[in-house]
């Protein structure tokens, strides 16, 4: 038996540095870890954030990999962990564990487009390997990016992603399931963005994250279109809780989202029943 | 060939009485009419050797209902790992029982490893002990988990009406029974009385059986998603965990914390939680990944007869037959289940 003077349950040390509002309800959070150290994280991997008295959540990295010690965390508020972190000033203390889980194969991409996905807060771990490819955007093909939210109130990192659209070599597609008087462009499912983009299906490689209920159907039409299966690689989030694979809530048949996933790629779940 | 000692009944008041100077030592015990558990052990105690089944699974020696992780500062913001790990015996562990301790050892060392789990199972030794009654719900006698050989420190088989054999299964446990003198050596005699006693044991489980061979279960429920069987029981499911809490392989836990009322220092603490429970998969928002009783059932019988075989190659139910007497609505019944999922297969394998 490996017993060792350890706890994975100790988390590090990690201050806020800065706080930026990108919708009524979502907070970008940047972090800085105490020991110096980068988070060392892959794209589509998460971190368990504790405030101590309040509780421990996880959350997926929206920062890319090389940022020295420095890590983002965009939150949506809407449990009690979050509220007590929206609460909190730059200077503030948290505590860190991980990252943990499965990643997007980033590797496997170069030199292939990429169609991105994005339902909700599905952007969020999506823009981590986003911003990634960006930085080494002579390494990959078409860089697509299909985003969805239910209203434009809704929308997040707005001003990024104007700017995304601006460059020139990246393709961005946005769409609102209900628009507003302030909104001017597609309004419906995100389903309905796919028809607008040419794609070359044997050569795309899809990075999906968005609410469960948008995986059944984006899947679907990706295949129609001819997308390969084992090139598309989905996001599923659980209520990850021990980040170990220990715990059993993350569980989607017998895999454990934690450590099995949360990214999967499609052919390796799509005979659990749990998954999509 | 493992060494075997023959202990005679009057020699154990000594051992006991050595062994709890040094160890928490637990030991079956009447605890009201037709129940028993486990119980500390003191001059006064009867051990109730023909216990049936202990209503608390020895689990929770293991992996305690409520354990602290860690113990924090809010005010320099540190945290220290907390880990207990108390000197124990656990005397009179069923097999059965103690084929769901092995299952608790592969999970929790494998992957990464649990520290906690990991220190306390390092701080506990297991002395097994065949049954001599079998509880009217019990049915591990068709299972497989009437022979366990391994995990055990000592293994002890009623042989007479004072004697055991005892077998041994460490060195640790060669030198506890050491504590009150040289045993004495098994006859070939003793070895076979003990073989029978087995037997006898095995034999009062045929009450209960599964229709079919164990190691036929994941395969019947690989085909079993869609059964109507699961809509039948899940719609008098409560909801209530009882399954979950006396279930000896159950190991889910929540992870929980408590601060003082100063908010200085506070302790993050795991405590059990059950698949069964209607919060078990639900995420901040209100979306719950299993909302259905019927989701949260069929898991629970997953997970005991499919998904914890095709990681360890043992199936997570060892058929104690605690759940079938803990349900409040009377549906835990993973031998009626798995029966009823035969029948329905057409009797195939």
């Amino acid at each position: 038996m490996s017993i060792k003077n350890f706890s994975p349950y100790v988390p590090r040390p990690a201050t806020l540095v800065a706080k930026q509002k990108l919708s009524d309800f979502v907070t970008l959070f940047t972090f800085e870890q105490d020991n110096g150290k980068p988070l060392a994280h892959k794209p589509g991997q998460f971190v368990n954030l504790s405030i101590y008295g309040v509780g421990e959540a996880p959350f997926s990295i929206s920062s890319p990999p090389e940022q020295k010690n420095v890590f983002e965390l965009a939150v949506r508020k809407i449990g009690t962990v979050t509220q007590a972190l929206h609460a909190l000033e730059p200077g503030a203390k948290i505590g860190i564990r991980g990252p943990y889980g499965s990643f997007f194969p980033v590797q496997q991409f170069v030199g292939k487009d990429t169609l991105f996905v994005a339902g909700g807060l599905g952007y969020i771990p999506l823009r981590s390997l986003l911003r990634y490819q960006l930085r080494h955007r002579e390494e990959f093909g078409r860089i697509i990016v299909l985003i969805g939210t239910r209203d434009p109130k809704e929308r997040i990192f707005t001003e990024q992603i104007k700017r995304l659209g601006e460059r020139g070599d990246v393709e961005v597609l946005e769409t609102v399931d209900r628009g507003d008087e302030t909104w001017q462009g597609n309004v419906g499912l995100i389903t309905t963005l796919l028809p607008k983009v040419q794609i070359d299906a044997a050569g795309t490689f899809v990075a999906m994250v968005g609410p469960p209920i948008m995986y059944r159907f984006v899947i679907a039409d990706c295949r129609k279109i001819g997308i390969p299966a084992d090139q598309i690689y989905v996001s599923l989030e659980r209520k990850m809780k021990c980040g170990l694979g220990k715990c059993g809530h993350c569980q989607i048949n017998d895999l454990n989202a934690c450590i099995d996933g949360p990214v999967f790629r499609y052919t390796d779940i799509e005979a659990y029943q749990e998954a999509i | 060939m493992t060494t075997t000692y023959t202990v005679f009944q009057e020699q154990l008041p000594e051992l006991f009485r050595q062994w709890s100077r040094e160890y928490a030592l637990y030991v079956p015990a009447r605890t009201a009419e037709g129940f028993y558990d486990f119980r500390p052990w003191h001059e006064e105690l009867e051990v109730a050797w023909e216990y049936d089944v202990a209503y608390n699974s020895p689990k929770r020696h293991l992996l305690p209902p409520r354990e602290t992780l860690i113990r924090y500062d809010l005010q320099a913001y540190t945290a220290e790992p907390v880990f207990e790990a108390p000197q124990q015996i656990l005397f009179g562990v069923h097999p059965y029982d103690l084929k769901a301790l092995n299952q608790l050892d592969q999970i929790m060392e494998g992957g990464s490893p649990d520290q906690n789990y990991l220190r306390r199972r390092e701080a506990t030794l297991i002395m097994a002990l065949d049954p001599l009654t079998v509880s009217p719900t019990a049915f591990w006698g068709s299972l497989g988990a009437d022979k366990v050989n391994h995990g055990y420190d000592l293994y002890w088989t009623k042989i007479g009406p004072a004697s055991f054999l005892v077998q041994v299964g460490s060195a640790r446990g060669e030198e506890l029974l050491r504590r009150a003198g040289e045993p004495m050596k098994a006859t070939a005699a003793d070895r076979e009385a003990a073989r029978r006693a087995k037997l006898r044991a095995l034999a009062l489980t045929r009450a209960n059986a599964l229709k079919y061979n164990w190691e036929e279960t994941p395969r019947i429920l690989g085909r079993s998603w869609d059964s109507p069987i699961w809509r039948k029981y899940a719609v008098m499911c409560l909801a209530c965990g009882s399954c979950n809490l006396v279930c000896p392989t159950c190991y889910c836990f929540d992870i929980r914390e408590e601060a003082d009322d100063r908010l200085e220092k506070g302790e993050r603490f795991r405590a059990w939680d059950g698949c069964m429970l209607e919060s078990f998969a639900r995420v901040a928002g209100n979306h719950n990944f299993r909302p259905k009783a019927l989701d949260r059932y069929r898991h629970r019988y997953f997970r005991k007869g499919k998904y914890i075989y095709d990681k360890i190659g043992e199936l997570g139910c060892v058929g104690c037959g605690r759940c079938v007497r803990a349900c409040t609505a009377g549906i835990a019944n993973p031998l009626a289940v798995f029966n009823e999922l035969w029948e329905e297969s057409g009797n195939e394998y």
